[in-house]
């Protein structure tokens, strides 16, 4: 329920909200005393610049300061806000369907958005920019009448296509006719007619005469509007060519294009002078018919005696060119007297052409006279020739049923055998393809057919491309790889030890091993193929004994001539200055086998399972004397005082360099007391005797120093000291017997 | 297959070990009797049980009993083990644990990269091997570490962890540096086991390696005998004798390593066992007639439906526990490990696609009694429950 307000209730309410009875303009503001009045005076300091979206634009020093920097040109105090983060991952930006797409807009500024408004100029476009400019005259031909004119296909024509009509043919019903098959004009002599397409019909176009000159003169070149001046060189060109056309009636040959005009005979038979800028005498072209001395107006006049004055035509209008399409010839009776005066061509059948009508004049006037009847006639042919390419006696029946390729093939009751017949092909016995398949090729083939009535393969194989056993076997072998003779040797010396491989396998291993003597050369063949094993699974077997040979494959050249394997060493004894065996003293047997690789054969040999002396390696490790003595067991000769590289060095393969540590060695056993020397000579190989002496000596006065403090478990070492860096260099004898003898030169 | 062998075999469970709140790493028995197990877990401490002193549960009723063929039964929850005393001072998981001869000390190393000697009455640390400087400590996590010395003694503490090398430490002395390193391997430690006195293993120190190689270090002769295995080695268990080693690489199999001319004896697998990622122990138990392993597949990944049996069966990634004969290589019990009690919180994981997923009871650590030669031995592994297992 709503209830009236009183009148003075509502004009109150209203006066507080806004003037009331305002009907036209800005209400004042209400009759508020808290409220200022808009039109007064404001102080300078409670003014304030807003721009056009009402944003303060000033900010004074107690007004924002420098944060007006952000209010100004970003929005915000943080700055630009950046678009919420949405991984990539998972949801792409460029798929979301309602992600806004960002515009060049979007990141500008007010200025940048100036700039761009006023970079946008509004103009017209180039049909529209003035009717007198001359720049696309081309393009602007007809100008607004090429709104009413077609161009292109005319709808007749297309509608005279669509009825069947050919360009190039004549209009109207077909024509029943001969042949033109020859070229010579009377060879028909066959008296078949046929219905033919009526021939063209030359188009008749008509020059307009707009001056008042006399038919056929053309005067100066003048002046024209440029819409017409083309139309104007046309004529001009027509002009030229007729020029030298003694004859007027074209009756005699002419060079040059064709035209078919009406007033050809009459109007185009002047050159027109190209002078531009005045006639004068000079300008004379030659022509008797133009009198370069005439004077007086351009008034035309009849030249032709007996022709009576032409009308004079109204000048027609310029501005509507669809007038020249107007065909504005009328021909009169006189005319055509007067051109049968002028001695013109008479139809075949001696009679004038038809009122309007002309003769065509021959479409060139050079192939015209080529093809003057009788002139140069084709060569005859001679007599009782008869042609090479006879058509075929039953062409002319088959050409009456014309039956494609496709259709006779599906026409034929013939099979392949018959038609091999035919042509003559060996006949395969009695076999389909599937004689020849494996059984799995025809699995493969009914599964993909889903066909399971097809016949059985037989695998068999044709007899020519059937193979012995023995050739077979022989293809087979030729794809076991190749294992050289030595290290099938060395394998077989080494399988004999009773470390050969598959020892869990029997038969594996006597395969194995007949494997090896077949590459040896032992025997002929590795053995029969195992029953229960394929071809592919016995050649697999073979390259996995080869795999497991090629281990044994024995050093060679350069590593072969400086290592030897320690049971070598061992029986060969000392003194060979490039032997690498570390000669141990006291009967203590320190197996020493440096593989040739450290690594590789190793685990080859472990991931074929062949554990034992090929997955084995022994290096010497220097125990500190202090694990010794914690490990209760007496130190090895080798072993390392404590603390002599700071925190233990780790082992090398010492076994095969032993000379490079004279110096250490003798710094041990120097400090481990009297028998030095002895030691010394007996731990190094004879090649570091050279230094010996010296590292001894050096070693007695360190032994020498440190005897002040007695040290029970270490022996004294200068720990300041590196002798491994400081002693004396090994022997040129051992670089030269380990390195060769690279540094010949050089000494 | 081999019943009587089996029969034999201790699978039945007889204690639980709770208290881990994490997966157990490590576990030890005491010495000589045996009677105390320590578990060293992922929570960072050390604790030390009594398997035998249970609450008085009936041990009769046990929970799940597989025998190499047979299903069986399962009943209430097992008796749990009584803690007796936390060991707390890791900075991260406990990954290796090693009891002193005379028991009245423990070594344990982890991931903090710190090897500490532990005093067993006070719970406190007498040693924290190399903390004096980085330069003597190990570069990465220990993974190894066991007592070694004159006579089976304490005063060696050997320790192998990821940075590939051996850092021998002298217990008796309190020098910062350690006695020697041996730094041969060329990639991580994951394996140590030390010669018995009088054994033909004597004074030896034997590392497996992630690099394939298991070194021996003969002291006495100075000399390192590597053998190559055709993957990582993960588990080294020497006998008694020291003739043969016990060796278990990632290639889910254990061999049994003839020490004198490195060939392998026995090598030990069985078909649906895998072994290609984790660090899973493999032990010597039964008086050396069984050869012990654990198991990266839980039963119920590949076992048909049924067999598991029992109550805590089907689909809830059971661990499991594989036993050879020694001498024959025949499977004689493959044991499923029960998550144990309170272990329901770790069963689900959230992986690192945010989703939770199921965890496998991986049984990784292994320890049986009395060096090989006792009547009981105990699992550890994922479920930080630690099961012990009896006659």
């Amino acid at each position: 329920m709503s209830y009236k307000r009183s009148r003075a209730a509502y004009e109150a309410d209203l006066a507080a909200q806004q003037s009331s009875y305002v009907v036209f303009g800005t209400p004042l503001p209400p009759l508020d005393p808290d409220v200022r009045d808009d039109g007064s005076y404001v102080p300078l300091w409670k003014q304030e610049v807003r721009d056009e979206r009402g944003r303060k634009r000033f900010h004074g020093a107690f007004t924002g300061g420098w944060s007006a920097g952000y209010f100004n040109t970003v929005g915000s105090k943080e700055g630009w806000t950046p678009s919420s983060f949405v991984s990539s991952r998972t949801h792409r930006r460029k798929d979301d369907p309602n992600a806004v797409p960002q515009r060049p807009e979007d990141f500008m500024d007010e200025e940048d958005l100036a700039d761009l408004e006023e970079s946008r100029r509004v103009q017209t476009r180039d049909a529209f920019s003035g009717l007198g400019s001359t720049a696309d005259d081309a393009a602007r031909r007809h100008g607004l009448m090429g709104l009413f004119r077609a161009e292109g296909d005319t709808m007749g024509t297309r509608l005279l296509k669509k009825m069947g009509w050919k360009e190039g043919q004549g209009v109207g019903p077909k024509v029943r006719r001969q042949a033109r098959l020859h070229l010579r004009a009377d060879g028909g002599d066959s008296a078949e007619t046929y219905l033919f397409a009526p021939d063209n019909v030359p188009m008749i176009t008509f020059v307009r005469k707009t001056d008042h000159k006399g038919l056929g003169y053309v005067g100066e070149t003048r002046l024209a509007p440029l819409g017409r001046s083309a139309k104007a060189g046309n004529d001009g060109d027509n002009n030229d060519d007729d020029d030298d056309d003694s004859d007027p009636d074209g009756t005699g040959p002419g060079l040059g294009r064709p035209r078919f005009t009406l007033s050809s005979g009459r109007t185009n038979d002047r050159p027109r002078k190209k002078g531009g800028i005045g006639v004068g005498v000079l300008n004379d072209t030659g022509s008797d018919d133009e009198d370069p001395y005439e004077m007086g107006p351009r008034i035309s006049y009849n030249r032709v005696i007996g022709g009576d004055k032409k009308k004079k035509k109204k000048a027609a209008t310029a501005a509507n060119p669809a007038l020249k399409t107007q065909p504005a010839f009328m021909p009169s009776k006189k005319a055509a007297l007067a051109k049968i005066s002028l001695g013109l061509r008479k139809c075949h059948d001696g009679r004038l052409p038809l009122d309007g009508f002309v003769f065509g004049r021959e479409p060139d006037a050079l192939t015209a006279e080529v093809n003057a009847p009788g002139k140069y006639p084709p060569p005859e042919i001679p007599p009782g020739w008869v042609s090479a390419k006879q058509a075929q006696p039953q062409a002319g029946k088959a050409a009456g049923s014309y039956v494609s390729a496709a259709d006779a093939a599906k026409a034929s009751t013939l099979d392949p055998r018959a038609r091999a017949a035919i042509l003559g092909e060996k006949q395969l016995p009695g076999k389909s393809v599937f004689d020849f398949m494996t059984p799995e090729a025809r699995a493969r083939l009914a599964a993909v057919t889903g066909r399971q009535d097809l016949p059985p393969a037989r695998g068999e194989v044709p007899a020519e491309h059937a193979l012995s056993e023995a050739d077979r076997a022989q293809q087979l072998l030729s794809r076991v790889p190749k294992l050289d003779k030595e290290t099938a040797v060395a394998a077989i010396s080494r399988g004999a030890g009773g470390n050969a491989p598959y020892r869990d396998d029997d038969a594996k291993r006597a395969r194995y091993i007949a494997f090896l003597e077949y590459q040896a050369g032992f025997r002929p063949s590795p053995g029969p193929q195992p029953p229960k094993m394929n071809a592919d699974e016995w050649l697999r077997e073979l390259h996995e004994f080869y795999s497991c040979a090629r281990i044994f494959k024995p050093m060679t050249g350069f590593m072969a001539s400086r290592f030897t394997t320690s049971s070598a060493s061992t029986a060969g004894g000392s003194g060979s200055g490039s032997g690498s065996s570390n000669e141990t003293g006291g009967g203590r047997d320190i197996v020493s086998k440096p593989a040739s690789k450290p690594e590789d054969p190793a685990e080859e040999a472990a991931k074929l399972g062949m554990f034992g002396p090929m997955t084995r390696s022994v290096t010497i490790f220097h125990p500190v004397r202090l694990l010794c003595k914690r490990m209760g067991v007496a130190p090895p000769e080798h072993a390392t005082a404590e603390d002599a590289a700071g925190s233990g060095r780790p082992a090398k393969p010492e076994a095969a360099w032993p000379q490079f540590e004279p110096a250490r060695e003798a710094r041990a056993s120097g400090g481990n007391g009297h028998d030095a020397p002895s030691q010394q000579q007996q731990d190094l190989p004879d090649v570091g005797a050279l230094s010996s002496s010296t590292s001894a000596g050096v070693g007695l006065a360190t032994a020498k120093l440190a005897g002040g403090t007695p040290a029970p478990e270490a022996p004294g070492i200068d720990t300041s000291r590196n002798p491994a860096l400081e002693g004396k260099r090994a022997g040129e004898e051992v670089f030269k017997a380990i390195f060769g003898d690279s540094d010949d030169d050089d000494e | 297959m081999a019943q009587q062998p089996s029969a034999r075999f201790p699978f039945r469970p007889v204690a639980q070990l709770l208290g881990s709140n994490g997966p157990v790493h490590a576990l030890a028995y005491s010495a000589s009797p045996g009677t105390y197990i320590l578990t060293g877990s992922s929570d960072r401490s050390i604790r030390l049980y009594n398997p035998s002193s249970t609450a008085p549960a009936p041990v009769a009723a046990s929970n799940t009993i597989t025998s190499a063929r047979g299903p069986s039964v399962s009943t209430t929850p097992l008796p749990a083990g009584k803690l007796i005393q936390t060991y707390t001072s890791h900075a991260h998981e406990v990954l290796s644990l090693a009891v002193a001869p005379s028991n009245a000390t423990f070594a344990s190393a982890g991931g903090d990269r710190a090897v500490l000697l532990w005093d067993v009455a006070t719970a406190t640390t007498l040693r924290r091997f190399g903390a004096s400087s980085t330069a003597h400590s190990h570069a990465g996590r220990v993974n190894a570490v066991c007592f070694a010395g004159a006579g089976g003694g304490d005063d060696l503490v050997v320790s192998g962890g990821l940075d590939g090398t051996v850092r021998v430490w002298d217990a008796r002395s309190s020098h910062p540096k350690p006695v020697q390193v041996l730094a041969e391997a060329r990639d991580a430690v994951a394996a140590l086991a030390v010669g018995l006195p009088g054994s033909a293993a004597d004074a030896e120190i034997l590392a497996g390696s992630v690099d394939g190689r298991l070194r021996a270090y003969d002291v006495r002769a100075g000399r390192c005998v590597a053998d190559a295995f055709p993957a990582s080695v993960t588990s080294v268990c020497l006998a008694r004798d020291g003739r043969t080693v016990l060796v278990g690489t990632l290639d889910s199999k254990a061999r049994l390593m003839d020490r004198k001319d490195g060939t392998c004896l026995r090598a030990y697998e069985a078909g649906p066992r895998r072994n290609e990622e984790l660090r899973v122990q493999c032990v010597l138990g039964g008086g050396e007639r069984f050869v012990v392993a654990g198991d990266e597949m839980t039963g119920d990944e590949e076992q048909e439906p049924g067999a598991a049996g029992g109550a805590g069966g089907g689909g809830d990634n059971q661990g499991r526990l594989w036993a050879w004969d020694l001498l024959t290589g025949k499977v004689v019990a493959q044991v499923p490990v029960p998550w144990g009690s309170g272990s329901e919180a770790r069963r689900k994981v959230v992986g690192r696609d945010g989703k939770p997923k199921e965890r496998k009871n991986v049984v990784s650590c292994l320890a049986w009694k009395d060096g090989g030669f006792g009547d009981q031995f105990c699992a550890g592994g994922t479920s930080g429950v630690v099961t012990v297992f009896g006659h």
